[in-house]
């Protein structure tokens, strides 16, 4: 049998492939050599993202973070976005509890703040759209980065893929992932004229990458 | 030299070998014995409601043990016939069990890793990996708190002019929220100009940087750390030769204990296990016996 064990397990196999892409990424940023304002500006907002869960503390399912993070995303690009997404998740999960999901809850954020920052460079999320840019919002949610994390469950649960047990992970995510979405979708409809102001202020104010989107 | 406060490389790999293998074995006496040993270390290290939360886990347990039988129609031994016809399986029932095991062993490891990878710990062994990655989440390690403290001020500052609704409607209740978090956005972001100004000023990102620990490793750890990676290796050796085979469908087969690579296989995985629960034992047993002196 030899390896097999290690190679039929998918849990591991994806997560290492996950690990390996955000690695990669981090890597590449690592490479560039960011500047200090670069660098405490991404930590802020990252922080500014975990602790908007306890700004909502009174209201239960409120999760704000996918919100945030997509608001960063839409000022300084996907880049940012991705990394923001990534260490808010893993960050989070220090005071939420880590787990075999914690590879997974990292890279469904970082790509969904990479996704808005793609979005918003292609001039379809917009500050100035803000029922389009939150029902984005809203979609990437239901259908890119709930799935992704209703996957992990499914690795982790168990090693037989069967089509049946998909579809009923899939079709139990639908509600979570919907109350997750309308989250993003008021934290978007509500926040994102306001701090983008805030955060091209920022960017005007003090000169940053001659107010345009930080390339990573 | 307990495992909590042991030098962070040893944790690290200790947990990454754990909950690898503990997702890799699905030989039910080596997933018995990580069950066995990642309780243990965990019910030496958590004193408070640690019964409530091994119930909640017990739950999951049977969840998914009498659960995949359910969406798991192989088998050879039929227990019963539900809707539709389809089989409940002796074999998908004990594959179940398998992986609830595997799952509950896996949360045990986290659970403890959390108590005992501490985010200091973690940078300290990146640290030199990714700088800035790390540097950022050093600040965002600083800045929670902070921000924490700032939200209540803020909020008591509202109150203070009369500006904040105790009771009301979630829509009133979601647009305080908001409105807090964007009155902590300003402060936070011209906050960090400043740092980040003071820094640069102060030679950040000049030259190499290197990173203050207070971890050195011991004479003691060093021979633990070369003995968890001869470990390590016999276990990996002895998995290559199939040691820890085991096959749930469409029968049940197992390695025997009678081979070696199942027999040694087993031993190494038994000690490598065992390590924090035996640190964590020895450490208490050196204790009692100083107190009693006094």
């Amino acid at each position: 049998m030899s390896a097999e064990p290690i190679l039929k397990n998918y849990y591991i196999i994806s997560s290492g492939i996950l690990l390996l892409a955000i690695g990669m990424f981090i890597m590449h940023y690592e490479k560039k050599r960011p500047q200090t304002r670069e660098i405490v500006t991404l930590s802020v907002l990252s922080a500014l993202a975990v602790v908007s869960r306890s700004a909502f503390a009174m209201i239960p399912f409120f999760k704000p973070m996918m919100g945030i993070i997509m608001i960063t995303a839409m000022a300084f690009g996907p880049g940012a976005g991705f990394l923001t997404g990534t260490v808010a998740a893993f960050v989070s999960n220090f005071i939420f509890g880590q787990g075999p999901w914690t590879p997974w809850q990292m890279f469904a954020y970082g790509i969904g703040g990479a996704l808005a920052g793609v979005l918003t460079k292609r001039k379809i999320m917009e500050e100035n759209k803000r029922l389009i840019t939150a029902i984005i919002g809203y979609l990437v949610v239901q259908l890119i980065v709930g799935p992704i994390l209703d996957t992990s469950s499914i690795f982790i649960m168990g090693n037989a893929v069967q089509e049946n047990y998909l579809l009923t992970i899939y079709i139990a995510g639908i509600i979570p992932n919907a109350v997750h979405g309308l989250a993003t979708f008021l934290t978007l409809l509500l926040m994102a004229k306001p701090m983008l102001e805030k955060l091209n202020r920022i960017k005007i104010k003090y000169g940053m990458a001659g107010g345009q989107s930080y390339e990573i | 030299m307990c495992f909590l406060h042991c030098h962070p490389m040893i944790n690290l790999v200790f947990y990454l070998g754990a909950i690898f293998m503990g997702m890799c074995f699905t030989h039910p006496v080596f997933q018995l014995c990580a069950l066995l040993l990642s309780l243990s270390y965990y019910v030496l290290l958590f004193k408070e409601n640690r019964l409530r939360k091994l119930l909640g886990m017990s739950v999951f347990f049977l969840m998914i043990a009498l659960g995949n039988p359910l969406f798991n129609d192989r088998g050879e031994s039929l227990l019963f016939t539900w809707i539709n016809g389809r089989g409940y399986f002796l074999e998908a029932l004990y594959y179940g069990i398998s992986m609830g095991a595997m799952f509950v062993t896996v949360i045990l490891w986290f659970s403890t890793y959390q108590q005992v990878m501490t985010s200091d710990k973690l940078l300290y062994c990146f640290g030199n990996l990714a700088p800035a990655f790390t540097m950022i989440l050093t600040m965002v390690f600083r800045f929670i708190p902070d921000f924490q403290k700032k939200i209540l001020q803020i909020t008591a500052a509202r109150k203070g002019i009369g500006k904040w609704q105790e009771e009301g409607k979630q829509r009133t209740k979601i647009e305080q929220g908001l409105l807090i978090l964007s009155l902590l956005t300003s402060q936070a972001l011209e906050h960090s100009i400043v740092t980040a100004d003071s820094m640069k000023s102060r030679g950040f990102g000049s030259g190499k940087s290197t990173a203050f620990s207070i971890f050195q490793i011991k004479k003691s750890e060093t021979c633990l750390l070369f003995l968890m990676f001869v470990l390590l290796l016999t276990i990996l050796l002895c998995a290559l030769a199939g040691g820890m085979s085991a096959v749930y469908f469409p029968w049940i087969e197992l390695s025997s204990f009678g081979s070696l690579p199942t027999s040694l296989g087993f031993i190494c995985y038994a000690i490598f296990l065992s390590i924090p629960t035996v640190l964590h034992i020895r450490e208490e047993i050196i204790w009692y016996i100083l107190k009693l002196k006094i």
